[in-house]
């Protein structure tokens, strides 16, 4: 006979057995945390503090009252997916797990106090402070990039508006247009990102514009499952794309102009565009930055045992606004770390057990119809950094029915990440 | 409640303990789980990745030592499946096996599913 945990404690709480936990004396009742961000890490973190310790006060600010997955954003621009099948509720998370979802912008965390101030002036005191607020960018990177640019040459680089936007601007494109991406220097949000954009673009327009180029204008000589995607650019789609390497236009595109849909490298060649996809370097979500969390890096540096944070005390700093390399900035990477930071205050909070931290990492990425890629590995919390255990990826030359299977694979991942997030 | 004779006592304190002990292995699958259900579901349906929910627990852990020694191929399994010493094996077969598939029609799929494709 299988004891359900519950019976389990029942039957120990008769008796007496059961293991004494040390108390903390809390903001009020049993422990209040507050998780800024919500998405693939602040998601993950609010829903399984909930799920293991139920009667800890779990408060959810994220802006947005939806959320689309910048993961599988590209699969939206390739045809591959609308955006509603990558659009998510808070609704399970706030209705039955009971956290408590705000639905505004945080715009002060005062570390000493221990409180977050809202755009509405609401002040929120918390016990612990979990930070998940992604990228923001480096708009002093671009001469002539800004958000207002933003909106004519879209990064697309935060699903959902953005993400319309350049898709719109695909499908109004005339055949025979050229478009360009100006992928960004390291570290950035999701390595394999834009070029899995470049395969999913060139898919796009090799069904729908004929006669259609697609120029890669990269800040990078190298970029991450290269051999893949260069092999994508070559053989599948070789009369479309051209990819340069930083190193023959001195550094990438270094400005632009959004009246002349013009862009300019290093070497200051100008190339006309009509659809132009500018992804600028980036640094940790504002708010972060605000919390005192970053270093000159822009970056937050973590412990990574429990990505506490090194600056200020209970904060932790997760997914892509961390320094978590070796682990690439990821919402794998993310959902991985909110629950090690979920069990670390779980634990810290209530007595629980904080077991060993473990990470992992897969990113999927579509090149063309049914033939998918990977790349992926473990991870240790080593004393200085997060370190690489052991490590795969996807070979040139597979067959059909690997990348079949393993595009297969990708969307199953996406169900249950999605459900793991978001309930 | 009733005072338990020394006998009952022993016991009830040896049964507890072994209770505890299968607690401890319990909740230590259900910690670790939360690095398959990035995955595999928790209703245990197949989706392009295997429902891994109510199985036998030797078979459960048989799955995981044939990814680990490649009898079984998946690159991502085999980095799992490596990182994974004994005990986190019989903690994870535990706490899946002990998961109950969320309906009938995902139980008789996965039981089509469940024959490996890949053993030479």
């Amino acid at each position: 006979m299988k004891l359900t945990r519950r019976e389990f404690g029942v039957l120990a709480g008769a008796v007496g057995v059961g293991a004494a936990s040390a108390k903390v004396s809390f903001a009020s009742g049993g422990g209040k945390v507050v998780v800024i961000g919500g998405g693939a890490g602040g998601a993950t973190v609010a829903r399984y503090l909930k799920k293991d310790a139920p009667e800890l006060d779990i408060t959810l600010v994220e802006v947005q009252k939806q959320y689309t997955t910048c993961f599988y954003s590209n699969l939206y621009l390739g045809g591959y997916r609308t955006l509603d099948s990558i659009t998510h509720s808070y609704s399970k998370l706030s209705d039955e797990y009971g956290v408590n979802v705000v639905h505004a912008l945080a715009t002060g965390v005062d570390g000493n106090a221990k409180t977050v101030t809202l755009e509405t002036g609401d002040v929120l005191s918390y016990d612990k402070l979990v930070l998940s607020p992604g990228i923001d960018f480096r708009w002093d990177l671009i001469e002539g990039y800004g958000p207002e640019a933003a909106q004519v040459m879209p990064h697309a680089y935060k699903a959902g508006v953005q993400t319309q936007i350049l898709k719109q601007q695909l499908e109004a494109m005339p055949a025979g247009g050229t478009v360009v991406i100006a992928p960004p220097p390291n570290p950035f949000r999701c390595p394999p990102g834009p070029y899995e954009r470049g395969c999913m673009i060139a898919n796009y327009l090799q069904k729908n514009k004929p006669g259609s180029k697609l120029l890669i204008l990269d800040s990078k000589d190298k970029h991450s499952k290269m051999a893949l995607f260069q092999d994508a650019y070559n053989n599948i789609y070789g009369d479309i794309v051209e990819w340069v390497a930083a190193e023959f236009t001195d550094g990438g595109v270094k400005s632009v102009n959004t009246a002349d849909m013009t862009v300019t490298t290093g070497d200051g060649e100008v190339t006309k565009v009509d659809v132009a996809n500018i992804i600028p370097g980036q640094k940790a979500g504002l708010i972060a930055e605000i919390a005192g969390c970053t270093n000159d890096s822009g970056w937050c540096p973590i412990v990574p045992e429990t990505f506490e944070s090194r600056l200020v005390p209970d904060v932790h700093v997760l997914g892509d606004a961390s320094i978590a390399a070796a682990m690439p900035k990821s919402g794998f990477s993310a959902n991985s770390q909110a629950k090690v930071v979920a069990n670390a205050v779980r634990a810290s909070l209530t007595g629980s057990k904080a077991f060993p931290p473990r990470f992992r990492n897969t990113c999927w990425s579509l090149i063309s119809d049914d033939n998918g890629v990977k790349v992926g590995a473990s991870y240790k919390a080593g004393e200085e950094k997060v370190e690489k255990v052991d490590g795969f990826i996807s070979k040139v030359g597979e067959d059909d029915a690997v990348r079949e299977q393993t595009f297969a694979e990708a969307n199953g991942w996406y169900d249950a990440i999605t459900a793991d997030m978001f309930g | 409640m009733k005072k338990l004779t020394p006998l009952a006592a022993l016991t009830v304190s040896v049964c507890l303990s072994s209770l505890a002990m299968a607690d401890d292995v319990y909740d230590y699958g259900e910690y670790l789980s939360g690095e398959c259900t990035t995955c595999h579901r928790l209703t245990g349906e197949y989706n392009g990745i295997p429902g891994i929910v109510g199985l036998e627990e030797a078979d459960f852990i048989e799955a995981l030592t044939d990814y680990a020694s490649g009898e079984r191929e998946n690159q991502a399994m085999a980095s799992v499946a490596k990182s994974l010493d004994k005990e986190m094996m019989e903690a994870l077969a535990r706490y899946f096996g002990a998961q109950e598939v969320a309906d009938e029609e995902i139980e008789e799929q996965g039981a089509a599913e469940a024959e490996p494709e890949n053993k030479d």
